[in-house]
């Protein structure tokens, strides 16, 4: 167990964990902002979402 | 003959449970008799209460042997100890949901992270209260409204306190049309709460496709300790969306859906015993709860209205609290709440997109926790 059992230590994973939470789903949000490219590779001859 | 008599009915007794029955295990029967009728007269998450309540009636009459080694609620029990069932509820669960919300709003998905403070503050509360750091992580994932990843986190953190927590994670989840309102109109002004916001794009089936695809391989490269209730998210979730193959979807979401239910129940009600629920530990954890769902609903708005500092496109903060998780229920409550402003403000499809993100945010958050937690 790397975080020590003390009240430091909760403090120290509250506020690793909530911040990393962010990075990682904005991470994921950043590749779902993607995803309107995977239309236009699927049909590249059709207008995609990306346009509207 | 009279002695062998009296012989003969003092074995009878010793072997029925009436011996060990105390105050304690009464307590219990009437908590889970007060389940049911909860569940059948006031239709109180009846999937849920009914198992929960019956097993948790037989598991306090001493002598049952359902609950010891060998018995039917035992190996029950085992399904949720060996993690095999909190995967398979998401397996039907990815099955039943259509994750095009999320997708047609990327923005939104921080508030699935935003909504989450909740965790944290019930964490260290819980240990401020003495509970040990794994007892304090297991209490403060009540904060991330999740059912499965309630009783995923806690049977690897702290098994002995699994009984409390999932009983205050789906209580607290069935209340939340009560618990979110008052703290989402503290927080917001008129002019907030009937933001309108534009109908999002249409989401094609390719995107639907690739999405679990996409996830299921994230979580297992960045968070496995919680990638086998996300892998089958996903999972379920392809079988719905592929379109090729109705029957394993509908089996998914509904006879195994519905199994694993019945089995679920019953291995949660099983550890209700009196000896270990009749603690002070059990109030705190209650209490915690509580907190964890009230700082979660208000960092969620709070979130959504920092957002909107940068956006020119404005988001009604009122969506922030969906990303507590509980799909659908609390993008309902943001919905409801909204059109209690104005009628024609219709945000229920605004709003599932961080509903859908919090149970992300739920994993993500666990995943760390049981990441920098698990012992060895």
């Amino acid at each position: 167990m790397l975080v020590p059992d003390t009240l430091e230590g909760a403090v120290l994973l509250s506020v690793i964990d909530f911040f990393l939470s962010f990075v990682v789903i904005a991470a994921i949000g950043l590749v779902l902002a993607a995803f309107p490219w995977l239309d236009r590779i699927a049909q590249p001859g059709v207008k995609d979402s990306i346009e509207e | 003959m009279h002695d062998q008599l009296i012989l003969f009915l003092e074995a009878l007794l010793k072997q029925t449970g009436l011996q060990e029955l105390w105050w304690g295990n009464l307590v219990m029967i009437a908590v889970g008799c007060a389940m049911i009728y909860l569940a059948t007269a006031k239709h109180f998450e009846p999937y849920l209460l009914i198992g929960i309540g019956f097993a948790c009636i037989v598991t306090n009459v001493p002598g049952s042997d359902l609950i010891k080694q060998g018995g039917l609620f035992h190996y029950a029990y085992q399904g949720v100890n060996l993690l095999i069932l909190p995967p398979l509820i998401f397996l039907g669960v990815g099955a039943m949901t259509d994750f095009g919300p999320m997708i047609a709003n990327p923005r939104l998905v921080i508030l699935g992270a935003g909504a989450h403070l909740g965790i944290f503050v019930a964490l260290i509360g819980a240990k401020l209260w003495g509970f040990s750091i794994q007892e304090a992580g297991a209490t403060g994932i009540i904060g991330g409204a999740d059912g499965p990843m309630a009783i995923f986190v806690t049977v690897t953190l702290a098994p002995h306190l699994l009984p409390q927590i999932s009983v205050a994670a789906y209580s607290y989840m069935a209340l939340m049309p009560l618990i979110q309102p008052p703290v989402m109109r503290l927080l917001t002004t008129k002019e907030e709460r009937l933001i309108r916001m534009e109908q999002p794009r249409q989401v094609s089936q390719l995107e639907k496709i690739a999405f679990p695809i996409v996830i299921a391989v994230i979580v297992n490269l960045f968070l496995p300790p919680v990638a086998p209730l996300i892998t089958m998210l996903a999972f379920g979730n392809l079988l719905k969306e592929v379109g090729a193959v109705e029957r394993l979807s509908r089996t998914a979401a509904n006879g195994i859906m519905n199994v694993v239910t019945i089995a679920l129940t019953v291995a949660i009600g099983s550890t209700m015993s009196a000896d270990t629920f009749l603690t002070v530990k059990t109030l705190q954890i209650v209490f915690l709860g509580l907190v964890a769902f009230v700082f979660g609903t208000a960092s969620g708005v709070l979130t959504a209205k920092i957002m909107n500092l940068f956006l020119t496109k404005k988001i009604n903060p009122l969506i922030g609290s969906a990303g507590i998780a509980s799909v659908p229920i609390a993008a309902r409550v943001s919905a409801v709440v909204a059109q209690q402003e104005d009628k024609r403000n219709y945000l229920i499809y605004q709003a599932m997109g961080p509903n859908l993100a919090g149970v992300f945010g739920t994993a993500i958050s666990g995943g760390i926790m049981l990441a920098l937690l698990r012992a060895g």
